[in-house]
């Protein structure tokens, strides 16, 4: 078994979606052209309600989801054009970024017909806020070994134990999250259940996380014999692991894999003029030759989605190679920058860079690290 | 692709694995004659795959041959098969012929000349254009694979209009899909040393660290197929295409040929163990066509051009599959 160019059909986005670009460049020009960099460039990590909410006003929230639900019931490719524009553009979308990309795909793959109806239009609304309940102080890239557990009472559930770096759970209405409802971690992927869980219940704590470069969008969470409905559980219960795992292609195969750093990279592209040193246009040329094989190749894993397949591995293999390239881009700009002691940069250049050079440790951690990847890829090669 | 184009595909792989076998290929490298191998591949007609139909040809695109120059690097051709078949197709476009018998390569200004030790013509450039010349390979073979440093060429056979970039471009394409060929099969061969070989009691592959070092030799070789497919899209190359394709290629043959034989131990580079085969032209390519910096400083300078308004544009518009209508 191996893994080769096959795995990747070539691919073109279809007239139907490209026709979608122009207006959506026209409207991040109007809501987010006035952003300095050093903002955009929080890309998917960027929240602002007042966005999201313009979004959605024009039905780009949700826009796969079907018209019966409340959104436009667009396909995967006007998706990727989209998200593609927000994301060069650094457009602040992480308001309704988890919501958009994987509660509503969830809940409309596994949901019951009555969760669809009342948490769909909300999403598309931009009204109803979602975040990821996976790790746990015990439990990082070892997932199976969850320990927040479910337990069956009268009428619902009771919740207890603990979630962490829980991205934006202050200013999210729910989470989805992954928990124990039978067995022990010793029995692994077994065992393992979705809830949706309103974080205004009683018994819900969430504490913020400050990182070093001042920002504060992790969170760990808390629950104390917190009382879900029975209803609040999603699909199957013990079908928790492969639900996950479904999502995960979709979560690891889009644009915001690689075009965490574009901001920075256009901002120093703009400052090099149209003549730049032989040197700069190098280091500028071989991070575009990295990036244009992955934009070739999340364009393909766009078309398998639409088409129904599950590119799991190649989602894997995408996602190491573009989380590197977001992690290069920093590294190719400082030491440009920096190797001309005597020239004194662009302000808004060096708050960007610093930024960037700050929060890229983080690009090959979110989503599964570089090592699980390695591992599913070596899978996929059937070494493993 | 479509179903005939699997056939197309299929057929000549069976072909080449049936013709080109390692020892063929050891044969070639150290007599230096090639009659006999390009007799056989000859006689199969697929050096005029590019050539119009209305000339006798095949009339393929770009597109349809670029898994054939796959299917060449991973069996380590050992002549300028791939060449002569798109020289024949830059000529004929004109209608120019090329003698029948022929071996031809595109011939930039280059730090060395893959098959150079082999050729009878090459595409040349001067002031009036493109020229097929009958040509010698001089200076050292360097990497024992019938390279040349340069040529000795004589009279010209046959003019088309063209630029040396013109050349350049076509040779690192054609350079960087056979790069990408051979780096799929050091892949192939390197998953099999890994189930095969067995240290501290268990397989090499079973090993994490091996393991982690595999996925990234796999990554590397798609995103070099990716890019030079791209660089054969369309109905001819173009330059930014074939800059990432070239650039991508030069710098992943570092890894590939790193882990590779990191993997294999000491007998992967022995004359009688095939990966030095790959290896040795993979090195050779880097060296030849533009390394990864003259692409790169290209490719960042079409980047900078005016009318880019930022990278994601600039992959869409220049860097992305084109079909041909």
């Amino acid at each position: 078994m191996t893994l080769s160019v096959e795995n990747f059909p070539a691919a073109v986005l279809p007239p139907h979606a490209e026709a979608l670009r122009q207006e959506v460049k026209a409207f991040i020009a109007e809501h987010a052209g006035a952003l300095p960099a050093h903002q955009r460039a929080r890309s998917w990590s960027g929240f602002d309600v007042g966005f999201s909410r313009a979004l959605a006003a024009r039905g780009w929230v949700g826009l796969t989801v079907p018209v019966e639900y409340g959104g436009p019931g667009l396909d995967p490719y006007c998706r990727f054009v989209l998200v593609e524009e927000l994301l060069a553009a650094g457009a602040p979308v992480a308001a309704h970024w988890i919501g958009d990309r994987q509660s509503a795909p969830l809940l409309l793959h596994y949901g019951t017909e009555e969760q669809r109806r009342t948490f769909l239009p909300g999403i598309c609304k931009g009204e109803l806020f979602f975040c990821i309940g996976m790790s746990e102080p015990n439990s990082g890239s070892d997932l199976a070994s969850v320990r927040t557990r479910a337990e069956k009472t009268e009428g619902g559930w009771r919740l207890n134990g603990q979630k962490i770096w829980t991205t934006y759970a202050h200013k999210s209405h729910y989470m989805i999250a992954l928990v124990r409802t039978s067995g022990t971690s010793e029995d692994r992927q077994n065992g393992l259940s979705q809830f949706l869980v309103d974080l205004s219940l009683p018994g819900v704590t969430v504490n913020p996380i400050a990182l070093g470069t001042g920002d504060a969008d992790f969170n760990e969470v808390f629950f104390e014999d917190v009382l879900l409905p029975a209803d609040s559980l999603v699909g199957e219960e013990g079908n928790g692991w492969k639900q996950v795992n479904a999502e995960l292609a979709f979560e690891r195969s889009g644009p915001e894999r690689i075009y965490s750093s574009l901001v920075l990279l256009d901002l120093w592209a703009q400052l090099l003029g149209p003549t730049p040193d032989p040197a700069d246009a190098a280091r500028l040329g071989k991070l575009v030759a990295r990036l244009a094989p992955l934009r070739e190749m999340s364009v393909s894993m766009t078309a398998l989605l639409a088409a129904g397949k599950s590119p799991l591995t190649e989602a894997a293999l995408f996602k190491d190679m573009g989380t590197e390239v977001e992690q290069q881009i920093p590294e190719e700009i400082a030491d440009a920058v920096a190797a001309r002691p005597d020239f004194v940069p662009d302000a808004e250049l060096m708050r960007t860079l610093a930024y960037i050079m700050q929060a890229s440790h983080v690009f090959s951690l979110r989503g599964g690290t570089r090592e699980i990847l390695r591992g599913m890829i070596a899978r996929g090669l059937g070494l493993r | 692709m479509n179903d005939d184009n699997n056939i197309l595909v299929d057929g000549f792989r069976r072909l080449i694995a049936d013709t080109v076998t390692p020892a063929r290929v050891r044969e070639v490298e150290e007599t230096l004659s090639p009659a006999s191998l390009w007799e056989a591949l000859h006689a199969s007609g697929f050096l005029d795959m590019l050539v119009p139909e209305d000339a006798g040809g095949a009339g393929l695109m770009l597109p349809d041959i670029f898994p054939l120059l796959l299917v060449l690097g991973e069996y380590a051709v050992p002549v300028p098969f791939a060449e002569t078949m798109v020289a024949r197709g830059m000529l004929s476009a004109r209608g120019v012929s090329a003698p029948e018998d022929a071996l031809i390569v595109l011939a930039p200004a280059s730090a060395t000349l893959p098959f150079g030790k082999l050729v009878t013509h090459a595409l040349v450039a001067r002031d009036d254009g493109l020229h097929l010349v009958e040509a010698q390979g001089k200076g050292d073979d360097i990497f024992g694979a019938a390279g040349a440093l340069g040529l000795t060429s004589g009279a010209s056979v046959g003019r088309v209009p063209g630029s040396s970039d013109d050349l350049m471009i076509g040779a690192a394409a054609v350079a960087s899909a056979q790069m990408a060929g051979a780096m799929s099969r050091m892949l192939e061969m390197t998953l099999r040393h890994a189930g095969e070989r067995a240290q501290f009691g268990r397989p090499l592959g079973k090993f994490q660290a091996i393991q982690q070092q595999i996925a990234v030799l796999a990554e590397q070789v798609i995103s070099c197929q990716v890019a030079a497919r791209t660089a054969f899209s369309g109905t001819s190359f173009d330059p930014v295409r074939v800059a990432a394709a070239k650039c991508r290629a030069g710098e992943a043959s570092n890894l590939v040929c790193g882990i590779s034989h990191a993997v294999h131990g000491a007998i992967g580079a022995t004359a009688e163990f095939d990966l030095q085969l790959y290896s040795r032209r993979l090195k050779q390519w880097q060296l030849a066509f533009g390394s990864q910096q003259y692409w790169a400083t290209r490719l960042g300078m079409a980047r900078a051009a005016p009318g880019n308004p930022n990278t994601a544009d600039f992959l869409r518009r220049n860097l992305a599959w084109e079909i041909v209508s």
